[in-house]
This record gives C-alpha cells, sequence and structure tokens, in this order.
C-alpha cells in the first residue's frame, strides 16, 4: 500500500426501500494504495452499497465520507474525487469513443490541454484507439466496459469505485483491467471493486469485504477472513460459502442425479 | 444419469402453439399487474372495439341496402350495382397492399430487434416455427384493424346482396390467407434489406418517414380544407372516381381474384366462384410457403449479416489517426464553440454540445422534432395566403373592432410563432432530463451543479426554439413588411415567451422524468408532463396577452403607441423572465434526487 490515509469510509450505512432493508448498519473503511473486494451473493446489497458511496443513491441513514468529502453534504467534493465504473455499460450510444472522454474530461473541468493529453492516453492504454471516433453503439460488449472504464479514469480520480468490473471481458481485456486497478492502487488510489470472481478478489485484493443480506459479514485481509472460518476452510469460496449459508449440496446432488 | 434430460420435439405445429401460448401468458401476465386504471382502459377498449364492429356493420348494412335500391338507379341514373361488386375487390386489394408495407416495420422490430431472438434462436425450436410465430404477433394488429373494417362491410354486402351461405366463412379465410401472404412477403422483404443496411439504421429512417408522412398528410388535410372552402365534387367527378374504381377491378389484376371469386360464388356463379377463390387460396399458400421456406435460409444468413454489421468497424479517417499531440480536442472548435466556451461553464457546455450532438445524430429524436416544424410551416402558409386574415375587414364592424383585430393580424405571427415553439418546446423542455434515459448516471456521478444540469437542458431547449422563432418573425415580418418596431417587439416577445415557457416545462419535466425508456418514441414524463404541457398551452396566450394587452390599451384609448410597447415590455418580460427563472429553481433539489427509486 502506497499510504494509509481513509478514502472511503461507511459509517453505519442503511438503505431502506419501503419496507426492505437493502443495506443494513454495513461500516468499514478502504484506504489510500488499497484494493478492496466487495463480495456478496446476489441480491445481498453489493450495488446499492457502491451507489450510494459514488452519491447516485441516498442512504436512509448514516455516514459515508470519500476523499475525506462526506457525500451527502459535500457531494460534489466527494465525486470529484472518485470515479464509477457501472455493471452495465451504459453509455452515450451516439457519441464516439473520443467524444465520451473529452464530453466527461469537460463534466470534470479539465483543462484543455490535460483533456486532450488524457483522452489520447487512456485510448492508447485501453485498446480503443482504432475504434475511438466510430459510435460506442457499434462497441462490443467488452471494449464498452474499457471507454467506461477510460471514462472513470479521465479525472485521475482518488477513488475507483467499479461494480463487477470484468464481467463479459475476454482474458486479455481481464488482465488489462487487473493490472490497470493494481497499478491505480500502487499510486494511492482506493479501489473498490464488487465481483462474482472470487479467484480475482483472492489474488487482486488487499482486503475483502462479504455482505450478506444487507449487513456487512466479514472484513478483513485473506488471512484474517481464514482465521474467522471453520477448521479446514482456507480458499476464499469455502470461507465465502460458509460466511454466507453456501450451496445446499444436498439440494444439488438430487437434482443432477 | 441426468433423468431429466429428454429429447425436445421438433415437431411444428406443438411447437408454434408452445411459442403461441408464451406470448399470450406474456400478454396476460402484463394485464394481470397492471394497474386497476389500465385494466378498465383495456376492458373498455376491447367493449368499444365490439360495438364500432357492430356500428360499422350495422351501417354499412343500411347504406348498401339504400344503394342497391332501385328506386336510387332510377333517381340518379346511374347503376352502382358494378361499383358495389368492384367494393370486395377494392377491400382485398387494400389488405394486400396495407399489410404489405404495414409489416415492414413491425417486422422488422419483431425479427431482428426484439430482445428475445437470442433466446429463441437458441432453443430447441424449429426456425421455421420461431418465423411462423413472429409473423403472426406481428401482423394480428394489422388483421385485426382489416377485420374490423373489412368484414362488417363484406358481410354487410353479402347480407344485402342475399349471397348464399358459403360465402361468409370463405371472406374471414380469404382474408387470412391475404393477410398471410402479404406478411410473407414483407418478411422476406425486411430480410432482404436487412442484408443491405444495419437494421436498427432502417428502423430509424423508417420511423423518420413514416412520422413525416403522417403529420404531412394529416396536415395537408387541413391546408387543402382551408384552401378549398368554395369547392364542390360534381356528378361528373364522382362518376370519373367510381370509373377509376372499375378499371383496377380487370381479370388480369390477381389483386381483384379474391374479391371477384367471392361475389361471384355470393351471387351463386358456381364455377368463376370457386376457382378464382381456389386460385387466390393456392397462390396465398404458394406465397407464404415460399417466404417460410427462403426465410428459414435467409433467417440465419440475415441476423449472423446484422452482427457483422453492428460491430463493423469504419475506417480510420487519416485526419484522427494522431498522437496526443496533435489535441483532437480542439478539432471541432468553431467560433461559435470558443464563444460558449468562454460564456458557459464547462460541463455546462459539454452537456450543451452532448445533447445537440445526440440530437443530430439520433434519426428517432429528428423524427420528433420535424412535427412542430411542419406545423409551423404548414399554419404560417395559411395565416398568410391571400385572405387568410383572421378578422377580415367587413364596414358593419364598429371601429374599435377593426382596430383590434388589425392589431391582432399584424402580432399574429407572434402567436404563430409561440404556438411552433410550444410544440418543440414540449419535446425538448418537457423531455430534456428524460431524454437522458439510462446514461443519467454519468451526469450524477460527476460533480456537476444541479443548476449547471438545469442550465444546460434550459439552453438545449431554448436556443432551437429561440432560433427557429427568429427565422419564422424575419420570414413573416418580411412578407407582411412589418415595420421595425413592430418586428423587434415582436421578436422581444417570442424571445421571453419561449424562455418562460422551456422553465415552465423544464420544471414539470424534471418532476416527471423517467429514465426506463429504450426507445425514444417511447420516452415520456408521465402525467405530470402532461400537466406542463396543459399549463404551458394556458401560459402561451396569457404571456401573449401581457405583451399584446398594452398595444390594445394604448390604440383603444388613443395614447401614443409608445407607452403601448414600454408597458407590454415591463410587464410581459417580468412575467417571462419570472416563469423562465422560478420553475426551474424551485425543482433545484429534486435534481439531485433524480433517478433514485
Amino acid at each position: 500500500m502506497a499510504n494509509s490515509a481513509t478514502l472511503i469510509e461507511t459509517q453505519a450505512l442503511v438503505k431502506r426501500y419501503g419496507d426492505k432493508l437493502a443495506v443494513n448498519n454495513v461500516s468499514f473503511e478502504v484506504q489510500a494504495g488499497e484494493v478492496f473486494g466487495f463480495l456478496g451473493p446476489n441480491g445481498a446489497g453489493k450495488t446499492t452499497t457502491i451507489k450510494m458511496i459514488v452519491g447516485l443513491l441516498q442512504p436512509t441513514s448514516g455516514t459515508i465520507r470519500v476523499a475525506g468529502y462526506d457525500v451527502q453534504t459535500q457531494p460534489l467534493l466527494a465525486k470529484a474525487a472518485s470515479g464509477y465504473v457501472p455493471d452495465t455499460p451504459n453509455l452515450y450510444a451516439k457519441l464516439t469513443g473520443r467524444e465520451l472522454l473529452r464530453f466527461v474530461g469537460d463534466l470534470y473541468s479539465l483543462d484543455r490541454q490535460r483533456l486532450a493529453q488524457r483522452t489520447e492516453e487512456l485510448l492508447r492504454v485501453l485498446d480503443l484507439n482504432e475504434a475511438a471516433d466510430n459510435t460506442i453503439d457499434s462497441y462490443s460488449h467488452g471494449m464498452q466496459q474499457k471507454a467506461s472504464l477510460a471514462a472513470a479514469l479521465m479525472h485521475d480520480p482518488k477513488v475507483l469505485v467499479l461494480d463487477e468490473p470484468t464481467v463479459g471481458l475476454d482474458p486479455k481485456s481481464a488482465r488489462l483491467i487487473k493490472d490497470i486497478l493494481r497499478q491505480m492502487a500502487d499510486r494511492g488510489t482506493a479501489v473498490f471493486l464488487s465481483t462474482h470472481i472470487l479467484e480475482i478478489a483472492e489474488r487482486m485484493c488487499d482486503r475483502i469485504g462479504i455482505i450478506d443480506k444487507g449487513a456487512l459479514v466479514a472484513v478483513g485481509t485473506m488471512n484474517e477472513l481464514r482465521s474467522l472460518g471453520k477448521a479446514g476452510e482456507t480458499s476464499l469460496e469455502d470461507i465465502f460459502l460458509g460466511l454466507t449459508g453456501g450451496a445446499e449440496e444436498a439440494a444439488i446432488s438430487e437434482i443432477l442425479r | 444419469m441426468n433423468t431429466l434430460s429428454a429429447v425436445p420435439t421438433a415437431r411444428l405445429f406443438p411447437s408454434i402453439w408452445k411459442l403461441i401460448r408464451l406470448r399470450l401468458l406474456l400478454n396476460w401476465n402484463a394485464f394481470k399487474h397492471a394497474k386497476i386504471g389500465r385494466k378498465i382502459g383495456t376492458i373498455l377498449l376491447v367493449i368499444l372495439a365490439v360495438a364500432f364492429t357492430g356500428f360499422i356493420f350495422f351501417l354499412s348494412w343500411l347504406l348498401l341496402g339504400f344503394l342497391r335500391s332501385a328506386n336510387l338507379t332510377r333517381y340518379v341514373g346511374f347503376n352502382v350495382a358494378p361499383f358495389l361488386q368492384s367494393v370486395p375487390v377494392l377491400i382485398f386489394a387494400l389488405i394486400f397492399l396495407g399489410i404489405l408495407f404495414s409489416s415492414f416495420g413491425v417486422l422488422l422490430q419483431a425479427l431482428y430487434l426484439s430482445g428475445d431472438m437470442d433466446f429463441l434462436l437458441t432453443s430447441p425450436v424449429p426456425i421455421r416455427a420461431v418465423f411462423v410465430t413472429k409473423l403472426l404477433q406481428a401482423v394480428l394488429p394489422s388483421f385485426g384493424l382489416a377485420a374490423l373494417f373489412g368484414l362488417p362491410v363484406l358481410y354487410g354486402l353479402g347480407i344485402t346482396g342475399h349471397y348464399n351461405l358459403l360465402y361468409y366463412p370463405l371472406v374471414l379465410l380469404s382474408m387470412i390467407a391475404v393477410t398471410l401472404a402479404a406478411a410473407g412477403l414483407s418478411a422476406l422483404l425486411v430480410m432482404l434489406v436487412a442484408r443491405l443496411f444495419p437494421p436498427r439504421r432502417v428502423a430509424e429512417v423508417l420511423g423518420f418517414l413514416t412520422a413525416t408522412l403522417s403529420i404531412l398528410c394529416s396536415q395537408s388535410g387541413n391546408l387543402f380544407n382551408s384552401l378549398g372552402r368554395n369547392v364542390t365534387i360534381s356528378g361528373s367527378q364522382v362518376n370519373g372516381a367510381f370509373a377509376l374504381l372499375m378499371r383496377f377491378n380487370t381479370p388480369w389484376n390477381p389483386l381483384s381474384w379474391a374479391g371477384n371469386g367471392l361475389v361471384a360464388l355470393g351471387e351463386g356463379r358456381w364455377l368463376t366462384g370457386l376457382g378464382l377463390v381456389a386460385l387466390i387460396l393456392g397462390l396465398c399458400a404458394l406465397a407464404f410457403s415460399f417466404a417460410l421456406v427462403t426465410a428459414e435460409h435467409w433467417y440465419f444468413s440475415g441476423w449472423a449479416g446484422m452482427q457483422v454489421v453492428a460491430y463493423k468497424k469504419k475506417p480510420i479517417r487519416p485526419a484522427r489517426a494522431h498522437s496526443a499531440s496533435a489535441q483532437p480536442v480542439q478539432e471541432n472548435t468553431n467560433l461559435a464553440g470558443a464563444q460558449m466556451s468562454r460564456l458557459l461553464p464547462a460541463p455546462v457546455r459539454a452537456i450543451v454540445q452532448k445533447d445537440f450532438l445526440l440530437m443530430r445524430r439520433d434519426i428517432r429524436n429528428l423524427s420528433q422534432l420535424v412535427t412542430p416544424l411542419i406545423f409551423g410551416v404548414f399554419y404560417t402558409f395559411i395565416f398568410l395566403r391571400p385572405g387568410g386574415s383572421l378578422f377580415p375587414d367587413n364596414p358593419a364592424n364598429p371601429t374599435i373592432f377593426s382596430t383590434i383585430s388589425h392589431l391582432i393580424s399584424s402580432y399574429g405571427n407572434i402567436g404563430m410563432s409561440l404556438f411552433v415553439g410550444w410544440m418543440l418546446l414540449s419535446r425538448l423542455a418537457g423531455m430534456a432530463f428524460s431524454a437522458e434515459g439510462k446514461n443519467y448516471w454519468m451526469l450524477k456521478a460527476s460533480p456537476v451543479r444541479s443548476a449547471y444540469l438545469l442550465t444546460a437542458k434550459f439552453l438545449v431547449a431554448y436556443l432551437p426554439t429561440l432560433a427557429l422563432g427568429v427565422i419564422f418573425m424575419v420570414a413573416v415580418s418580411i412578407l407582411q413588411k412589418a415595420s421595425l418596431a413592430s418586428f423587434l417587439y415582436g421578436l422581444l416577445a417570442t424571445a421571453m415567451c419561449q424562455a418562460g415557457m422551456s422553465g415552465i416545462l423544464l420544471a414539470f419535466g424534471v418532476a416527471g422524468a423517467n429514465f426506463n425508456w429504450t426507445d425514444p418514441r417511447r420516452m415520456n414524463a408521465g402525467v405530470i408532463g402532461c400537466l406542463g404541457q396543459i399549463l404551458t398551452g394556458l401560459f402561451l396566450p396569457i404571456s401573449f396577452g401581457f405583451f399584446i394587452g398594452p398595444l390594445l390599451l394604448a390604440a383603444v384609448f388613443n395614447w401614443p403607441q409608445i407607452y403601448g410597447y414600454l408597458a407590454g415590455a415591463v410587464v410581459g418580460v417580468t412575467v417571462s423572465a419570472a416563469c423562465a427563472l422560478l420553475p426551474p429553481w424551485l425543482v433545484q433539489k429534486r435534481v439531485e434526487r433524480l433517478d433514485e427509486n
């Protein structure tokens, strides 16, 4: 880790949709230079938590601080410090890749020279140069995902939040994104990512948080999580399944028999 | 061993039935889970459709009975029997051509652009079954419409002509056969076009053309009505129309075979009737089978072709293939852009530029924007045509009426400009936020103040409307030879009233913003958006009144006209500016919470 400043901090975070409790009293911290993996079964509250961190949703109660700024009371400063890659890359289909990056750069008020330089850099690094002047509706899912990451990186954020960043990517693109995230973290960025791919979490993340039914059931490094699991649970998969209720193996065997 | 695995049936008709059942289930679920108001609306619609069919049947029965009466023939001196025999020919020809062309767009959507194609193509169902189901699904509404209008007339014709009983089931059978043949050929046409052009682009262009043609047709009716107040239809013209219709009814025209065969059958001319009906049924079966077999072959290649087209890379333009040092960001910078960059904060400028770019590139947006333009051109023409004055001079009228009518006529161009602007703003301002759709997260996650967002959206709606209003005012003022004072005052009134409307519509658009749409034509701002349109519809004459009212008072009381101008400008500008600024200010907090449900 590059340094130990806290860049994401949630305290007693709660989100309700009517009677349904989507996120229940979630508190954690992510330090600068850290890659934090956020795991949980489907519908556990991962995306809701992420959307609250990046200011897309207002929490019912609790506080979130991003780069030291309160997301509810200082939303513009908090947003200026963070970049977000959603699970579905909904981008303006009729803009070209280059126009999209220019647009995002202007939203973050980058100066023209920096904007131009950053656009070309990101297009090159993410291998989007050839398609840069094609409209986004002609991009494959992987290219759209990379364009979305490029947009999030335009202003060189202190905090990078990614919701399932490697879904639908080919191995080369997935590797590229993993390398970029690691480099970002090494340069002091706090990277917060949700994923279903436990291998990514195990290999990439410095710390992991596991959320189940809206509540954070475990947070820590791999070694700390191992100490929480039962004897013999050494892999993240075993620990994850042990903490979140696991798979009903007997029922599965019955169905497949 | 997996005991659940089984070889699925690949038989055609059970597969078609499965797919139709799925569609019925989807419709039933949509109805079952709809809001109570929508359910009642649907039930009422069905009842109304049945009642309407009954009404058309009754009407055609009465009318056809009247036309068949011998007294009428004696009275008008024209035998209508040949014309009546041509009615089925006309109906069947209209059904065939109507379904052939109207199904094109629906089939394009159903075969190439619907989201369920991947699922259906990978399921163990014969491709022919998928094709037939999609075809039925696509033509059912058109067939329903054709049956709604065509069947009562054809059955009415049968009853009044005392046709034999075989006529009635064969009418329905022939109608189904002609519909299926037309739909099959239409599907082939769709597949042919999809092989040449990207289907999504074809759908966009088709939507634009359909919208433009519909508006042109509807408004040309108004234009002709307005121009042709004294036009009367002579008896010779009616006879000419009948003759034209009967010329269409010739034995070599295949489109006439179904109608002629059914009439012959109904009248008991069995040989001709059965021969022609059998011929048309056979031809339809042949056309449909040909379409099925060919479609089965083309479908896969057409589908695959679409994927290729969708991801085809454009050649890299040399000017763009340069290094970072070339600063491509400045390429699009023109003088106006440079001016704008000095005046506006970068995020506002970025949103404005982005919205204008998207508006221009997505032809589906243009199809909505073209409506006010057509309205504007038509009504301006009606307004400016010789004798088109709103208040024709009448010496019997009191002088004050004459003065007022002249004043309103000379400022009527403002009213017209505002009306066109209102239509344009209903789309641009009323749906400014909804237009972001699922991309709204990009704006919401970025550090852009809600005031900046509102300013940008205001400008995106207001600037094109203002430009249109100015062009309109200049053109009308030149044609009307208006004075400079009148022109400038009209310009001020137009600019300010449009600003007021923009503010109100923008605020209502925020309140009713809907980001869950995939087709821009289905984007709407709900009931609240409609309320905004109604309110601005009321604001329009009121704001116009604030500008023109003082001028009227000055004219009535013989005060110098300058007083009227000054008072109108002060009152009108104050009210309009308040409406432009206050409603967006009121919804500023709401913007921060948009898209959180």
